[in-house]
């Protein structure tokens, strides 16, 4: 079986596996569709300023989007990652051909499609729900890379903190510890103006910056509009997908490295 | 013939515990070679040292190559408390694995080696735990090792399931197979192993064929008749003979001289409720050289009887 094979054989079988656990199958989509009526329908936007979301519906959709980007890769791989140490599977696939940095990509593969359709059914929400006014057009396609770069990253990242933490509980913690201020602090909810000073540098540390200020110019009307004088819209989001290409080669690299060889 | 594995002076630590410490052995290639030990002994770590699957001290060969670097297509690896994905069919599942090499053999061959046809399609969280070990040995299978580590592959089977698994073992090593075997269940070790290496406290403590082990270290067989009568008659016949409350006890009586005990019990008129008949086993050998049992670590099941018990 060639190298594709046994990528091809660890993704189904990672799919079928996580499509048979209805409740993962329905947290998953049930999740992002929960925060979107939140802070969408229930929270609302107030656009002439003051409240949570101060800014017009559109602005948010990078958010949205993180969360699935961002929550379910750490949550599934770091699982994933448990269960398989738990069950001595990494001991057992460390006696066959299967390499791992095919393994993380077989997950990670399985990911993006996951992801990518939980990010369909936001975007639907979105603009059927909230009223986001939405840049349509063939730019949009950059969405899929921005979405698939996202999930390889946080798959990465995932692998690590299955490596780091000892127990399926312990990756959960672990997860939560470090999705929930990444996705307050990377341009996602919080506008940069609404931090202090001395702190918005920080937020370029964040990877998923680069994923909310990509998608944000490509979606959103008042970026996405050109206006002269100013950068392009889509060469901003081809700058941020770039960036977010660089950090994601480096944390599936080091995922790769944290999937163990031996005990 | 040939050392399919060979291990030299390997030493296995983990912090300050040192599971395994010292250990060479050889295992000659088409043979079945049992580890055995309590548990803690060091038998998980030392098959993780021999697969590659863990750092270690010392050197080990594997098929001519350093574990690190065997051809992997060649070994087949069982672990000690392997779950593979749960959700998937036993035919999914074999499929799955078998799919991870460029050649495999056919999965419903296999399925059917290891007594799962009539569950193939069944999720392997839904199959009994006897099934499960047996759809893991299945997985085990599916690249046609020349090398075959199975860690208890018997644990938490039911009786018929073990005695299939030996079978299957059986025939595997017949046709050329090398099997290295962990087990603390002696019989086992005994019925299945060409040679043996008993760990305690990772270390080898004896290694041979379990006859020789047994001839070596074992002790005696002794028949042991529950009577009153005193030891006389017998110990005339030329057995040597212990006599205790309610009990005498032929020390060093093999099978072939039981019948002319009973004859002699019968020629003296000597009345007795029953005899038991008690052969040296490996855990004889066990306790005689570590001074510890085994009891209370065997978890795949009651031990073969290695004695027969006849009442009158």
């Amino acid at each position: 079986m060639s190298r594709l094979g046994r990528i091809g054989s660890e993704c189904r079988a990672g799919a079928k596996a996580f499509l048979r656990r209805r409740t993962a199958v329905f947290f998953t989509f049930f999740f992002p569709v929960i925060i979107v009526l939140i802070f969408g329908v229930l929270v609302g936007t107030q656009p002439t300023g003051g409240g949570l979301f101060a800014e017009p519906p559109g602005y948010y959709l990078p958010g949205y989007l993180a969360v699935v980007v961002l929550f379910t890769p750490l949550s599934r791989v770091g699982s994933e990652f448990a269960r398989h140490r738990e069950g001595s599977r990494f001991e057992k696939l460390a006696t066959t051909p299967l390499r791992r940095w095919e393994w993380l990509l077989a997950h990670t593969l399985v990911n993006v499609f996951v992801i990518g359709a939980a990010s369909l059914l936001i975007f639907g929400l979105v603009v059927a729900l909230v009223d986001a006014q939405i840049a349509v057009g063939a730019h949009l396609l950059l969405l899929i890379p921005f979405v698939a770069l996202g999930v390889a990253l946080f798959c990465g990242l995932g692998a690590v903190l299955g490596r780091l933490a000892d127990s399926q509980d312990g990756v959960i913690a672990a997860s939560n510890s470090v999705a929930l201020p990444l996705l307050f602090l990377s341009e996602t909810f919080v506008t940069p103006e609404l931090l202090p000073a001395w702190f918005r540098p920080v937020t370029n540390l964040s990877p998923l910056t680069y994923f909310a200020r990509g998608v944000r110019s490509l979606t959103y009307e008042q970026v996405s509009t050109p206006v002269v004088g100013a950068t392009d819209p889509t060469t901003l989001a081809l700058t941020n997908l770039a960036v977010l290409a660089v950090l994601a080669a480096v944390f599936f690299v080091a995922g790769t490295y944290a999937v163990p060889r031996t005990d | 013939m040939d050392a399919a594995v060979v291990a030299d002076d390997v030493t296995k630590r983990y912090g300050d515990l040192v599971a395994v410490d010292g250990v060479s052995l050889s295992v000659p290639a088409g043979t079945v070679f049992g580890l055995i030990g309590p548990n803690g002994a060091g038998k998980t770590s030392l098959v993780r040292c021999l697969t590659g699957t863990t750092e270690y001290e010392g050197e080990v060969s594997l098929l001519g190559s350093a574990p690190e670097s065997v051809d992997r297509s060649r070994i087949g690896l069982l672990p000690q408390s392997f779950s593979p994905p749960e959700r998937l069919t036993v035919r999914e599942l074999l499929g799955y694995y078998a799919d991870l090499y460029d050649e495999a053999r056919d999965v419903p061959s296999v399925i059917e080696e290891v007594g799962l046809d009539d569950s193939a399609e069944t999720w392997y969280e839904e199959l009994s735990g006897g099934q499960q070990r047996r759809a893991c040995v299945g997985i085990t299978l599916v690249n046609d090792p020349d090398v075959l580590f199975l860690d208890e592959p018997t644990t938490g089977i039911d009786p018929k399931g073990r005695r299939d698994l030996w079978t299957l073992i059986e025939e595997l090593a017949a046709a050329g197979t090398t099997v290295v075997l962990t087990s603390h269940s002696m019989d086992e070790v005994e019925r299945l192993a060409d040679r043996v290496a008993m760990l305690a406290d990772g270390e080898v403590v004896a290694e041979g064929s379990p006859a020789t082990l047994i001839a070596e270290h074992g002790g005696e067989s002794r028949l042991e008749i529950r009577t009153e009568a005193v030891a006389d008659p017998l110990a005339n016949r030329g057995f040597r003979v212990e006599a205790s409350a309610g009990r005498l006890t032929l020390h060093d009586v093999d099978a072939a001289e039981i019948d002319d005990a009973v004859d002699a019990l019968a020629a003296a008129g000597i009345d007795y409720e029953s005899f038991t008949w008690t052969e040296p086993t490996l855990e004889d050998v066990y306790l005689e050289l570590t001074g510890e049992s085994f009891r209370g670590d065997d978890v795949a099941g009651p031990a073969e009887p290695a004695e027969a018990e006849v009442e009158r």
